[in-house]
């Protein structure tokens, strides 16, 4: 078992409904996620992704089971487990560079650091010269931009996100999934990516752990076979086309 | 592109009371309306300055405006100071804490169903007549505008905003400071201007009903006495210290909360 990196053993989540009943939410969960490693959660609505990643989070607490980062168990909400929402969900009252810094600042890193941390950041993402606008200004890609920028600079042991690009139309979503390629080969950041797009999960990650639906439990692990270079340019590829269909295939029985 | 607010006097606004104005000098000075209903706006204007300076001594509150309204600058700063130190922590904790709410939110609106009016008698039953009444009935009334929007601002904030705070590492007070604050100040601020103003009716109201100094008192013995030029002119120095007193507090809350938005829409 490596030292580092995520460690998910038996998780179990239940949920109770509004009439009474209970809802197994996840059944039996376990799984690890190497540093530097990219991995999406891919399933059916219901399957139980977003508990899960909500768990892992530090939101909500499982019935049984725990989730370790780098050896430490996880209780609480921290900035070792950034989140990247599938709304923006930016300090409406913060301009674009105050909305990254928030972390850093929390952090008590120096103003002076603060703002070049911030702002390198914001060049990465693409939103150079927007840097003193509120989130009302900027468009809904641009926002989740802004999430990005402000999860990204500190460098969390891990990055967890929730389905970030499924409310933004097909062309953004491509680029935004080029943004996270393109990060990730500055950082290296470790990443666990939930989403119910099959070509967008094979697209950006190492490994893709498909869940099945009530209860959620992993169906599958499938390694994705191209490297990362290859990624940018994948939909003309053959060999795409059939994992894409292979997995898309299984997706429709569970 | 988003229409800013004007900035400045807005001309348009102005036709109304000018017409006003204009009518309301032609019905005393040609209209025959009788000087003891509604003096003329120039004799208002001479009782007005009178007051303040004490220049002409055309009433017996020459030169006593100050006084006056210090005394009602007092009361309204302690009674709008108490509503708003309880209504704001009472707000915050109800708002943010389901518990809390459902602890105290129900005996507050059993307790504003009466109007604050109603509280008179038994104010002036516990306090006696004076000082005490009157900040306790400014109090209760300003005290449910600033508790109820606090309330409404704080338990608005968007679960999802909660999380983004805390995965950023802001925990505890520092949550609440840098996030729930911030997010529910918009609110919050509106609270404090509406029981500001609320303060400034019970004042009066509370000094109508029997102190000696103060605005609300130079009203109701005005009247006694006949002289309605000056219980005119004091309700303009009302509204006058009115305005001037929420101008002081937006600029209060905009030097707390200086990122304060004042409800952007999001495009995207």
């Amino acid at each position: 078992m490596d030292d580092r990196g995520l460690v998910i053993d038996r998780i179990c989540q239940k949920f109770q409904n509004e009439n009474g009943t209970c809802t197994e939410a996840l059944d039996n969960i376990s799984l690890q996620i190497r540093q530097g490693e990219i991995v999406s959660l891919l399933g059916p609505s219901g399957s139980g992704k977003s508990s899960l990643l909500n768990i892992i989070a530090g939101f909500d607490a499982p019935v049984s089971g725990n989730v370790l980062l780098d050896k430490e168990l996880i209780t609480e909400p921290s900035a070792q487990r950034c989140v990247v929402f599938q709304t923006p969900a930016l300090f409406e009252w913060l301009t674009a560079r105050d909305n990254v810094e928030f972390g850093l600042k929390r952090r008590r890193v120096p103003a002076a650091n603060r703002r070049n941390e911030a702002g390198e950041m914001l060049r990465l993402v693409g939103l150079e010269g927007f840097e003193e606008n509120y989130p009302h200004e900027l468009s809904g890609g641009m926002q989740q931009r802004v999430a990005l920028a402000r999860a990204f600079v500190l460098h969390p042991g891990l990055l967890l996100m929730d389905e970030p690009f499924a409310a933004l139309d097909a062309q953004l979503r491509s680029q935004m999934q080029s943004l996270l390629l393109h990060l990730w080969e500055k950082r290296r950041q470790t990443i666990l990516f939930v989403t119910h797009d099959v070509e967008e999960a094979i697209r950006i990650s190492h490994r893709v752990v498909i869940l099945e639906r009530r209860p959620g439990r992993i169906r599958e692990e499938i390694e994705v076979p191209f490297s990362m270079d290859q990624r940018e340019d994948l939909l003309g590829n053959s060999n795409f086309q059939e994992l894409r269909t292979q997995i898309q295939q299984l997706i429709f029985t569970l | 592109m988003k229409r800013g607010h004007r900035r400045g006097l807005d001309p348009v606004g102005l036709i109304l009371p000018a017409l006003i104005l204009i009518f309301w000098f032609a019905a005393t000075t040609w209209g025959g309306m009788p000087e003891y209903k509604l003096p003329s706006p120039q004799k208002l204007l001479y009782v007005l300055v009178d007051f303040a300076t004490g220049q002409f001594e055309i009433t017996p509150y020459s030169g006593t405006l100050w006084g006056h309204l210090i005394h009602s600058l007092k009361r309204v700063a302690s009674g709008f100071g108490l509503a708003a130190v309880c209504g704001l922590i009472l707000g915050f904790l109800s708002g943010g804490i389901p518990i809390a709410r459902r602890l105290v939110d129900p005996l507050i609106h059993l307790v504003r169903t009466v109007p604050g009016i109603g509280w008179l008698p038994v104010a002036i039953v516990w306090f006696g007549i004076g000082e005490g009444n009157t900040l306790f009935l400014i109090a209760l009334a300003s005290f449910f505008p600033i508790y109820i929007n606090t309330v409404h601002g704080t338990s608005q904030v968007p679960e999802v905003t909660l999380r983004a705070g805390r995965m950023l590492g802001a925990k505890g007070f520092a949550l609440f400071r840098t996030v729930i604050l911030p997010a529910a100040f918009p609110d919050v601020a509106v609270g404090l201007r509406l029981g500001l103003g609320v303060a400034w009716a019970y004042l009066v109201l509370g000094e109508v009903t029997g102190v000696t100094e103060g605005l609300g008192a130079v009203m109701t013995d005005g009247r006694m006495l006949g002289h309605v030029d000056i219980v005119l002119a004091t309700m303009i120095v009302i509204a006058c210290a009115g305005k001037l007193t929420d101008v002081l507090l937006m600029t209060v809350c905009r030097a707390v909360c200086p990122q304060m938005r004042k409800g952007g829409k999001s495009n995207g």
